[in-house]
This record gives C-alpha cells, structure tokens and sequence, in this order.
C-alpha cells in the first residue's frame, strides 16, 4: 500500500499527514478533511484572529459572559482539570506574560513589569455560567495555545479515522498520533529531537498507536548573560520554569500528552518526574544537565 | 494504584469528553539490526566437564518485510564426556574414562523470515557438526495477529535427520529421525500483562543409545561383572507445554516473569519446571534479574544404575534419566548503551534426590552441582 504524505502550514509551523492507502483520490479527500480541520480549529481557537472565539473572550474580559458552544465549553472543562491536576501550574490564563516576555528581543522582565501581569492570571477569575465564559479582570486572556494544537492533532486524526483511514499519521509541528500502525505492520520510528542540539536526537520509539507530545524550553526562548529563558512560565512568578530541558509524553491521546508534557515541565525535574511516575504514561525527559532520562520505560 | 487515582486519569476523563478518539498507545518493539557475540562458561562441581561456547549472532531486516537472523557457534569442549557406571566402590560412581578428550563442535543455524500483512513465515536450517555426531534440522513456521495484534497464533513443523557415530567404534552408523510439531498463543491480558502457552509434541525413530555410556555391576556371588551398553528404546515422542507470563510494573518498573514447563516422554519421563525471576530497571542504564528456578523429573522406565539378572532388554545409567530434583538461582545484570548492551548472567545448579518432589528420586542419584557464567555483548544500528 503507497504511503502518501501531505504537508500544510497551519498555526504557524509545518505540519503533515501521512497516511497508507492504495486509493489516492481517498487518500487526499481524507487527509483534507484533516487539514480542514486543523484550519477550523486554528481560526476558532487562535488569539491572533478578532472573529474568534478566544478573541471574543477576552474582549469581554472584565464585563460580560459570552456565550460558548459545547466543544469550547468542554475544552475549557479539559482546562480545568489540567488546572486541578497540575496544582494550579497549568493555567489557560497565563498567556498575559506574553507582553512583558518578548521571545524575540533578549531582554528579561523587571519584577515591576510582571507584577501587574501576575494579577491578571488565575483560573479561579474564569467565572463558568451553563452556556457561557466570563473573565472577571479587564484585561485577562485567555490562550488555548497550551492545548489547542493537541487538540487539533487529535481532532484531524479523528476525522482521517471516518474517512476509513487505519494506517496514518499527524503530525503538527512534532506532536503526533499514530492511527495504528504503517500497512506492513511496521511501527512509525518517531526521533525525539535534542533539546540543544538541532538536528540531533536524544531517542527514538518505535509508535505503533497513539500520540507523542513533547513540551521543552528550546521552542522559543532567550538567553540573557547566559542564562535560558524559556517560554514555559510559571503562572505564580510570571518566570521561566528552571528543571528539564524537555519532556516528551506517550498516550492514547494527543491533548493528554502535550498537557502531561507541559505540566511535568512547569513541575519540574523532582515532582514532575514523581508526577510522571504515577501517570504511568510512557515518556521520556532530558534533565538540567542534558541526561536522559525515563527513555520511555 | 488504581487508573482513577492516576493524574492522567483525569486528564484522559476530561480528554475523552471531547470528540476525539481512544487510541491505544502503543509503542512496538523495533526491528532493529543488530550484531552480538556471548561467551559461556561452564563449571560442574567434580570438574567433569567445561564448555567455552563462542556464539555469534545477526539479525538483519531488509526490504521491508524480510528479515534474516543466522548465529554461529564452535564448542569447545574439553575435560570428559564418556563415563562408566559401576558400582566397584560399593555404590554406583561416575567414573572418567581415561584421558580426557578434546572436541569441538560447530553449529550454524539460518532463519529466513518473511511478513504479509498481519503474517509473518518462516523457514530455517540448522546444522550441528562433531567428530562423532551430524544432526541437519529444518523447520517452517507461520504466525498470525490477530485482534489489533492482542492476539497472535503460532504453528511450526520441523524435522531433523541425526547421524551417531563414535570414536571408540568405528563401525557405529546409527541414524534418527524427529518430526516436531509446534502450536502456540501469545495473548496480551491488559497493557502490563502477556500470557504464551506452546504445545510441542514430537516423534522421533532410530538410534538414541550413548555410545560412550557403559554400565558395569559387580554382584556378589560372581567374579564376573555384569556388562551393558546404553540400550535404549529406537522410538522417543515427547510432549512439551510451555506457559509463559510477564507482568509488568510500570511504577516500580519491573517485571515479573514466570515460566512453566511440563514434559512428558514415553520413556516415563514426567517433568515440571517453574521459573520466577523479576527484573527491576535500575536507572536509564541499568538492570538486575534476580531468577530462580525449579525442577523436578521422574526416572525413565528403563533407567539403572546396577545390572539385573537377567540382563534387561533396555538399559541406562544415564543420571539425566534418573529422578531427580534441582533448584538453579540465577543473576543477570544488564547494561544498556547508546549502541551497545552488555548482559552478565552468573547462575548456579543444584540436582539432588531430595531436591525430588512427589515420589521417590533414584537413591543412585549423585548430587550434582555447577556454576555458569553467560557474558554477551549487542551492538544495534
């Protein structure tokens, strides 16, 4: 059976379907129907775009609930329990820091400029009505960017699985999920990458089924008097998380992954390795010093 | 501890109300390439015997769905094989003939493996060569997965065509010929636990007497000893029933794994063996598997030590044939490389009639007892 391979950019990156089919006119309609997908929730979900959603949110912050459909209310349900689970590290409000943190000029916030901001995060200010969202602070934001890509990757490969699709893969901007395995029985050999070393990986697994996700601190940083700043804060500092380099996280579905990666990263190396033990998940971190660990025991 | 009790657990609850899919996450074993060489060494208690087996081994997958596994091996085998009953101590001895001889032997084996879709068939060969003995084996094999890979059945025939022959009588030609039969299941239980049960049955016709093996009995009202060879029936069939579970603890990163074996012969061999053995990761590199095993056989129909009079028809002193028990503890430290794995097993026997469960053990039965070191190295690429 051919493998066919389509890339897209969508949310900022590259992205790609691959998927095993002997009909390449089916083929295409379903890695499309995946694409589209991923474009939907890009446009609903993305901060950037006035029409969205989140968008609409934020604009009422402060003043009016707004009225959300069930998928959104039950990502926001999903946001909750991450916020539960994660002692409150894991927080879809802290995407404010962003104006004091400036990925792309080197300079390190004063604690006077993240003080405001830092009054603005708090998953307890996002007041829950039966069909509607409120932000109780003018000026709170609200940002799926935490989850909405892993929800996208299980999304698309929800959609390739109606269109009859058994052996394919997705993959947005290196968090996966594998519908099953390639048509000869074959695992998908997923490479992690090295969090210093572009190009480089640290290890491999062999995906049968299931979603990989990984959460690191070389995405977007800065470095400032040699000193790493990564874009994975803390919501109570409004500060750089300092532990792993990275966390890549194994599970049945792509949201659960890319928010355990996430959670374990804010945690850090001592609770978020006991964190991960207790998951039971499969996964694999790169410690302060650059040791692998757990490579997916 | 309990999936509800699981961080994830409730992430994956509040996940799973979103339309989204339950996929197992499943991660395969890779087919990897890979090259490896091990080293036994083998000391029993009285210094009988010592094996020093080099094996070199390959497995090499190719265009997709092919794959070829081949391993070599010389034994060289030094110290005494051929042995004497008698009992001219007053009880039956062991006793070595002799100088002691230096052999080798060489054996290859081959296996061509070839997957189609949810099939995978085999076919091998294995070549066995000494100065004294040729033994030439095929086998074919086929293997399904079934259900999504949770299940996987297994068939195999294989036939081999012996040849006995012996230093000290040149006009020895004896020939043997074993058909085997082989069904099995693999069954994963859950994510931590696999179940494999295997049924062997084979039948072989020809030569099975030791042509080294003599059986000498002085008995008290003669001067003239009593004198036998090996005599042993010219048709064996043997059924085999392995089980084997592992389960695995993904917290304290373990695995338990137990093992049983029963075998039956129409010799009157009855045969049980249980092996647990837990292997624990110690680290990113690291691991230890402590084992233990036990065994206990009953003696063939036609085993002893003594001569009676008259003269039976079918004899042998052989101590593998007696009744007996053992208990083998074992310890294999593993470390694992970027491209290398190293594995150190030191292991140790003991068979001994009161090591014998349910019946009696052949009051002959000399304990034995030997220690083995196994070293292996593994390169993957």
């Amino acid at each position: 059976m051919p493998l066919h391979r389509f890339t897209f950019r969508a949310m900022a990156a590259e992205n790609e379907v691959q998927l095993h089919c002997d009909d390449a006119q089916r083929a295409a309609g379903a890695a499309s129907a995946a694409i589209d997908e991923v474009k939907r929730i890009e446009s609903k979900y993305s901060r950037y775009l006035p029409e969205s959603v989140v968008s609409r949110i934020n604009a009422n912050a402060g003043a009016a609930a707004v009225e959300i459909d069930l998928e959104t209310r039950t990502l926001l349900d999903f946001a909750q329990a991450a916020h539960q689970e994660s002692g409150g590290l894991f927080d879809a409000t802290s995407g404010v820091l962003r104006r004091a943190w400036r990925f792309d000029r080197d300079r390190v916030p004063e604690d006077g400029e993240l003080a405001p901001l830092l009054a603005l995060i708090g998953w307890q200010h996002v007041e829950r009505t039966q069909r509607g969202v409120r932000l109780a602070r003018a000026g709170m934001e609200l940002d799926f960017g935490g989850f909405g890509k892993e929800y996208a990757v299980d999304r698309a490969a929800a959609m390739l699985s109606s269109h009859g699709m058994r052996s394919a893969l997705v993959n947005l901007a290196g968090d996966l999920l594998a519908l099953g395995p390639q048509a000869d029985g074959e695992p998908w050999q997923v490479g992690i990458q090295h969090p210093r070393k572009p190009r480089t990986l640290i290890g491999r697994l062999p995906l049968t089924a299931g979603a990989i996700a990984t959460s690191g601190d070389y995405e977007r940083f800065i470095e400032v008097d040699g000193v790493r700043h990564s874009h994975v804060l803390d919501p109570r500092t409004g500060r750089a998380v300092r532990g792993y380099q990275s966390v890549t996280v194994h599970a049945g579905s792509c949201l659960v992954a890319g928010s355990a990666a996430t959670i374990a990263m804010l945690m850090g190396e001592q609770a978020g390795g006991a964190w991960l033990a207790a998951s039971g998940f499969k996964h694999l971190c790169v410690d302060h010093v650059g040791d692998v660990i757990d490579r997916f025991a | 501890m309990a999936a509800t009790e699981r961080p994830l657990g409730a992430l994956m609850r509040a996940a799973l109300a979103l339309p989204i899919l339950a996929v197992p996450a499943r991660a395969g074993a890779a087919d990897v390439r890979e090259i490896g060489f091990s080293l036994l060494g083998y000391r029993e208690s009285h210094s009988l015997m010592k094996i020093s087996e080099p094996i070199l081994w390959a497995t090499i997958p190719f265009a997709d769905t092919w794959e070829i596994r081949a391993s070599g091996a010389v034994d060289i085998i030094t110290g005494a094989s051929p042995a004497i009953v008698t009992n001219a101590g007053g009880k039956p001895v062991q006793t070595i003939t002799g100088a002691s001889i230096s052999d080798r032997r060489k054996t290859g084996d081959l296996k061509v493996s070839k997957r189609l879709d949810d099939w995978t068939l085999s076919l091998s060969r294995l070549i066995s060569k000494e100065e004294d003995y040729l033994s030439y084996a095929w086998g074919a094999e086929a293997k399904v997965d079934l259900a999504n890979k949770n299940t996987t059945l297994v068939a195999g025939y294989g036939r081999s065509n012996d040849r006995i022959r012996s230093v000290d009588d040149r006009e020895l030609d004896g020939h043997r010929d074993t058909k085997e039969y082989l069904f099995g299941v693999t069954q994963v239980l859950s994510p931590r636990a696999v179940l494999q049960s295997t049924l062997t049955w084979s039948r072989g016709k020809g030569w099975y007497n030791d042509p080294y093996k003599t059986t000498i009995t002085f008995y008290p009202d003669s001067s003239v000893p009593g004198l036998s060879l090996d005599l042993r029936p010219h048709e064996r069939d043997m059924f085999t029933w392995l089980t084997r579970y592992r389960l695995h603890f993904p917290q304290a990163r373990a695995t338990l794994q137990a093992d049983y074996r029963y075998f039956r012969d129409d010799w009157g061999i009855r045969a049980h063996a249980l092996e647990l053995a837990w292997s624990q990761d110690l680290g990113e590199r690291w691991s230890l598997r402590p084992a233990l095993r036990y065994y206990t056989q009953s003696a063939a129909d036609f085993y002893s030590p003594l001569i009676a009079r008259p003269a039976p028809a079918l004899l042998s002193s052989d101590h593998r044939l007696a009744a007996f028990g053992g208990l083998s503890p074992s310890l294999r430290a593993t470390w694992r490389g970027e491209a290398f794995t190293l594995d150190a097993t030191l292991g140790y026997y003991r068979n001994a009639r009161s090591l014998k469960l349910g019946g009696a053990a052949s009051p002959e039965f000399e304990t034995f007892t030997a220690t083995y070191v196994l070293l292996s190295i593994a390169h993957e690429f």
